[in-house]
């Protein structure tokens, strides 16, 4: 809050009382000082499988070294039915400036709720984050400042994932990573997830390695490795921890889980 | 009526050769067939009164109040066109939001009462208008608390400059009635609507101008009054809408409320005791002859 | 004296040199609130099982200068919420004014289903957020308390970036380095408020206003203190700090005349 509460007295304004008192307009562009983002830490992360998606996010909230709370959800149901998103089939997780996060979620929220109103059925996940990314493209000049994941199942029953950057940009992907820890979570689940840097023992050495192909994992061990993730993140980095929020898509519907993290 | 056909019944802002607007009497006559309302000034506050007349079965009973609130203070009735009494209240409203924002204090009722009072009365200057089918009753009660500027900081110096004046005050409970021409006055008791004459016959016998009567007394008042000025035979059904406002100390804390179920009730049913009393007297009456 | 009415009324020009007119800027890129002018520093809450304690102290300052002493920083709305506001004082009295104009405006259409605290922090969060993405913040940090919907505690916070989010203590400013973590230690999760009583959250808040009167430059003795609960809201303006004890402060060197 260093910001609010600078207790400079007023500056730039003219000061009557003296001397020097400018007796022509300013001019010439000024700069604000105001400025409109902060970051409120945190990470996210997202695993796409055969029949589920899975994403997660810690409930951490920072400004500074300061923890706003503990528990500020990361991770959003969109659609479905009432306030309490009943029936929903899509998550959607933002990490970044949270004030920025809750305006896109609430956006996306209404779009989604606004299309089965209008069209009679659910909207696909393709068309939703096709969505999302014109949302985040249309405010490109004064951006959400936010990292966004989407999940869902896609049509043919699938797990899907999108993410985004904050101007728009996206692309469907089996695993990601994004926040504070993203840097430190990414290259662990390229390899675990895609196996990157893992080779068919005995395949030979040098150009004769064979890459080991990856496949989509089962459930039990996504979970395990988004725990991991988590765990280690919050090792090393201070803008995460205290909780650990899941939200698993299936055809069936959403399972929410809150595993503990550390508190320091 | 001998000018109907004249012609200067037919537009609104000509005066006929006697010099009279017909299009604002005509309006008069809108009101007279609107169920009676009725406002009384007590000397801790203000009771305003509606006989609602049920127009149809389908109606929730106790729903769609027609006594409104303006700003916190003052209340609003009126008898007449329905719609044309909501926009009046809904430019009451705006009057009053308008003057916080300008002045950071809740409008006096007597200001409020002349700016309606000139509102109504454009209406009759216009020949693309019409004008008002209400005849309105403003109560209100102006707050006898020193009043804190809106989100004032700090309390300012106890006297002198820039502080305030010992004892001095403007408050206490005022009546006002607007009718479709934007003549108003103040009164000590005002009644509009169908059941006028007996109502206003009704509150002369109260002495109102001596300032004796009280809120409870007055809340039976006007329960009473509405219940005579019913009149059985023309409309049966009918809802009694009671409203009152009070000085700062009193039940409704300087604010226009609804008046509590049980005195509502208990004055309604003194209401009709007192109704039955008349009969019983009528009834004896015929027995001596 | 000459001819030009512009100029009556005005100090003479050759007494008193010619008036300065830089203050009627009118070209130029139209400018907002830049920083904050007069200022309330911390705001502390905590929640506990039947409701909600929040204080904040009754000093505006200008700068370092403490400029105004008797400042309601506490504002009651509909008599089941209090909003408690940090930073900029005339941006507070204008919220102070806007939820003055919403509650007459919510009374006009039903006195039932009053807005509670979690409404009027949707409310507020929104407006903040709004005028954050206008380049024309509020400077103020918010905090709202109160009950939800279902009669539960409620305390969030909202800031000058339309930032928001809820916790069972919250504190602004200064506060959220110097008393948060001595509400944590009482009230460390949610679970936890099931555990508090009234008195004890009164006495940890007290405590806090204590500390931050120690240690903030830009805070003072007198506070306002709310206890928000089902039944209404209990708001005193008038508070002193007691029971303050200044020995810690015989140990601290190195300022002043002091040396090592």
């Amino acid at each position: 809050m260093a910001s609010v509460f600078t207790g400079a007295p007023p500056q730039g304004g003219p000061g009557y009382s003296f001397k020097q008192t400018p007796t022509v307009a300013l001019s010439g562009e000024r700069q604000h000082s105001f400025y409109p983002y902060t970051d409120n830490g945190g990470s996210t992360l997202g695993i796409s499988g055969a029949d589920f998606t899975i994403l997660a996010g810690d409930t951490r909230s920072t400004h500074g070294y300061n923890i706003n709370t503990r528990y500020a959800p990361k991770l959003f149901k969109i659609g479905g039915e009432g306030p309490e998103n009943k029936g929903s089939r899509i998550v959607l997780s933002v990490v970044g400036f949270a004030a920025d996060g809750d305006a896109l979620k609430e956006r996306l929220d209404t779009i989604v709720k606004m299309y089965k109103y209008q069209h009679g059925k659910s909207i696909t996940v393709a068309a939703c984050a096709q969505r999302l990314s014109h949302i985040l493209y249309n405010k490109r000049f004064f951006p959400y400042y936010v990292h966004a994941i989407l999940g869902g199942i896609d049509e043919d029953g699938k797990g899907a994932l999108y993410s985004y950057d904050p101007v728009g940009s996206y692309e469907r992907e089996q695993c990601r990573a994004a926040g504070a820890a993203a840097s430190l979570i990414m290259p662990f689940l390229d390899n675990q997830v895609n196996l990157k840097n893992q080779y068919e023992p005995g395949s030979g050495t040098g150009h004769d390695l064979q890459a080991k192909l990856a496949q989509p994992l089962p459930r039990k061990d996504v979970e395990d490795l988004v725990r991991d993730a988590f765990t280690s993140a919050v090792e090393r980095h201070i803008e995460v921890g205290d909780g650990l929020q899941m939200m698993i898509i299936t055809k069936d519907g959403i399972e929410e889980t809150f595993t503990p993290l550390k508190k320091d | 009526m001998t000018s109907i056909g004249t012609g200067y019944d037919l537009s609104n802002s000509v005066f006929s050769p006697d010099g009279r607007n017909f299009q604002v009497e005509y309006a008069v006559k809108a009101v007279e067939n609107g169920g009676t309302a009725v406002g009384i000034r007590c000397k801790d506050g203000i009771v305003l009164a509606l006989e609602k007349l049920v127009t149809s079965k389908l109606l929730k009973p106790g729903a769609n109040k027609r006594i409104a609130t303006v700003d916190r203070n003052i209340g609003v009735v009126s008898s007449g066109l329905l719609p044309d009494g909501r926009h009046f209240v809904s430019r009451a409203r705006d009057e009053a939001a308008q003057w916080r924002q300008l002045y950071k204090a809740p409008i006096p009722t007597s200001a409020l009462a002349n700016r309606m009072g000139s509102y109504v009365q454009a209406y009759t200057l216009y020949s693309s208008v019409r004008p008002f089918g209400v005849t309105a009753i403003i109560g209100g009660w102006d707050s006898e608390a020193e009043l804190p500027v809106d989100g004032q900081v700090g309390s300012g110096p106890k006297v002198g400059a820039g502080g305030k004046k010992d004892g001095a005050k403007h408050s206490g409970p005022s009546l006002y009635m607007i009718e479709p021409s934007g003549l108003y006055w103040g009164y000590y008791g005002a009644a509009t609507g169908k059941g006028r004459q007996i109502a206003k016959s009704e509150l002369e016998k109260l002495n109102l101008a001596d300032g004796q009567l009280s809120l409870e007394e007055g809340v039976k008042e006007a329960a009473r009054i509405i219940y005579v000025a019913h009149d059985d035979n023309k409309d049966k059904e009918f809802e009694l809408e009671l409203t009152w406002i009070s000085s700062l100390d009193g039940p409704t804390k300087g604010r226009h409320e609804e008046v509590p179920k049980e005195l509502k009730e208990e004055a309604e049913r003194l209401a009709k005791k007192a109704l039955e009393g008349e009969d019983d007297d009528e009834e004896e009456e015929k027995m001596e002859e | 004296m000459n001819h030009f009415p512009q100029a009556w009324g005005r100090p003479r020009d050759d007494v008193y040199g010619s008036y300065d007119h830089s203050h009627f800027q009118t070209n130029g890129p139209n400018q907002h609130t830049q920083s904050p002018i007069v200022t309330g520093t911390s705001v502390v809450a905590a929640k506990f099982k039947d409701g909600v304690v929040i204080a904040a102290d009754n000093l505006a300052s200008y700068g370092s200068l403490a400029r105004f002493t008797d400042v309601k920083r506490l504002r009651k709305f509909n008599d089941q919420v209090v909003v408690g506001f940090g930073g900029d004082v005339s941006d507070m009295q204008y919220l102070d004014r806007l939820l003055l104009s919403l509650d007459i405006r919510e009374n006009y259409s039903s006195t039932e289903n009053p807005l509670n605290a979690k409404n009027l922090h949707t409310y507020l969060a929104k407006v903040m957020y709004k005028r954050r993405s206008d380049f024309n913040p509020l400077w103020n940090h918010l905090l709202i308390a109160g009950l939800d919907g279902e009669d539960k505690p409620f305390l969030a916070s909202a800031d000058l970036l339309g930032t928001t989010f809820s916790s069972p203590t919250l504190a602004t400013g200064f506060g959220g380095h110097l008393a948060q973590p001595i509400l944590r230690k009482l009230l460390p999760d949610e679970a936890s408020v099931e555990r508090v009583s009234e008195e004890q959250a009164v006495e940890v808040v007290k405590e806090c206003m204590k500390v931050l009167f120690y240690r903030d430059a830009r805070s003072m003795d007198k506070y306002s203190i709310a206890v928000i609960k089902k039944d209404g809201v209990e708001l005193k303006e008038d508070e002193k700090l007691e029971n303050q004890s200044w020995a810690f402060a015989e140990r601290i060197r190195g300022y002043g005349t002091q040396t090592a």
